[in-house]
């Protein structure tokens, strides 16, 4: 429960910043997408309940700002971690590298598959496709270099909570 | 290795949970769904709100550093603005005394009447997805889900969700929205559709069903404003400009390509028509 809680926290810092990142990025046409922040650290470093619970709270969370049905985002969240929790054991998850491939693909795929979901906000013209292409490519520069940094925040965050990760 | 039955149970064991929350989440009642997705809304807001008056403040600050000479020219360059558009509200009172009186003389229903409610843009939200932008009034300024949102340059959208201290408004660059509109002159109705919105580009818009002999190019644009129809946004609104027309495939109508204001992706203030209420029949 306290590993749930502390690590919805850095979401919630996680979304207020994105949230004005991509505010200042309007101009450019240019949004970021950041579900693989959501949702590695949770499924490779905490038990499965509370990582379950900590991923599909924060798609809650990207849900009430988003015109999307509610829910939608918990559940590719939900699914997202799922898989990782899965393969875990086969990842050197403590290795930064690899918690880093991990985030990014995890955004790669989450980003799809809502795509997919939203084909019918007009989103089936080919002409929307470049838009969402450079989004995705965006996004995957800006992970790659934020991941560390967050990740290192979360870390820090489960150790002043003294929260054992599993 | 062949995997054991238990294994792969170990390994589906997380998805069936996963779907038996998805499944209880399905038949939850819709007023559950509806508190919490307000609940975590409001959990957010206050940040986004915090950094628009943060942001205020910065300016407040930037403008004080500027010399009294600067501010000075500035204000009367701000006077002679002010003049014209007093010379305009002038004419405008007196433009709508007349409707007025020819209203009562014809006995013809009155126009929609609006209250003007002008709120700062807290954050900007411009994905692929949807566009969006939320501002800084809400329930408590009476604000309407629907209520068209307008700036200086024309439509900006309609209020989508209304919070308790924001709004959410749905722009007219949004896929998903469309508008009854007319190009200027002509009071035939097309369709306006968001949604092309290319990374380092301009907002721009689709047409439908435009007659066929209309014309317009990059060089001789037409305006394009809304038409009244289906009573949201009072009619003569600027929208955009009409930069392309080209034969559609079924060859009844045409489409086109709408050049949209570029300064709606940096709004910082916006004006929402909230209906007045009727008047009292006599």
């Amino acid at each position: 429960m306290r590993g749930t809680l502390v690590l919805f926290l850095t979401l919630l810092l996680l979304q207020a910043l994105l949230g004005q990142a991509n505010h200042s990025l309007t101009g450019l046409h240019v949004h970021l997408f950041a579900a693989g922040l959501f949702v590695t650290y949770g499924s490779l470093m905490l038990p499965f309940g509370p990582g379950l619970a900590t991923s599909v709270l924060a798609g809650l969370l990207c849900d009430a700002a988003a015109p999307v049905a509610f829910g939608t985002q918990a559940l590719l969240f939900g699914l997202a971690h799922i898989v990782v929790f899965n393969l875990r054991d086969r990842i050197p998850r403590e290795d930064p590298a690899a918690r880093r491939f991990i985030a990014l693909a995890v955004n790669a795929a989450v980003f799809l598959a809502l795509s997919a979901v939203l084909i019918r906000r007009g989103l089936g013209r080919p002409a929307a496709w470049p838009r969402l292409a450079s989004d995705l490519l965006a996004s995957e520069i800006a992970l790659a270099l934020v991941a560390p940094w967050f990740f290192a925040l979360q870390a820090q965050a489960l150790r002043l909570a003294r929260v054992e990760a599993a | 290795m062949r995997i054991g039955r238990s294994q792969r149970f170990d390994q589906a064991r997380p998805f069936a949970t996963l779907a038996l929350l998805f499944a209880a989440w399905l038949i939850a009642p819709t007023a559950v769904k509806s508190f919490l997705r307000a609940s975590f809304f409001e959990l957010n807001a206050p940040v986004p709100v915090a950094a628009s008056y943060a942001r205020d403040l910065q300016e407040f600050w930037s403008l004080r550093l500027h010399s009294k000479d600067e501010l000075i020219e500035a204000g009367r360059d701000q006077a002679r603005l002010n003049a014209s558009y007093a010379l305009s509200i002038q004419t405008n009172a007196e433009l709508e005394a007349e409707i007025g009186r020819l209203q009562a003389l014809l006995r013809l229903p009155p126009i929609d009447r609006f209250r003007f409610e002008h709120a700062r843009v807290v954050q900007r939200d411009f994905s692929g997805w949807w566009q969006r932008m939320i501002i800084r009034k809400g329930a408590d300024f009476g604000i309407p889900t629907g209520a068209p949102v307008v700036f200086a340059g024309g439509v900006v959208g309609r209020i989508a969700e209304v919070h308790a201290t924001t709004s959410v408004v749905e722009l007219i660059t949004d896929p998903a929205v469309r508008l009854a509109a007319e190009v200027a002159g002509d009071t035939r109705p097309v369709s306006y559709q968001g949604g092309l919105n290319p990374t380092f580009g301009p907002a721009r818009g689709l047409l439908e069903f435009v007659p066929l002999d209309i014309w317009a190019d990059a060089e001789h644009p037409k305006l394009l404003v809304t038409s009244g129809l289906g009573g949201v946004f009072p009619p003569g609104l600027l929208i955009g400009r009409v930069v392309k027309v080209e034969s559609s495939t079924d060859g009844l109508f045409k489409t086109g390509v709408v050049q949209l204001d570029p300064r709606l992706a940096e709004l910082t203030e916006v004006t929402v028509l909230v209906p007045a209420a009727p008047a009292p029949a006599s």
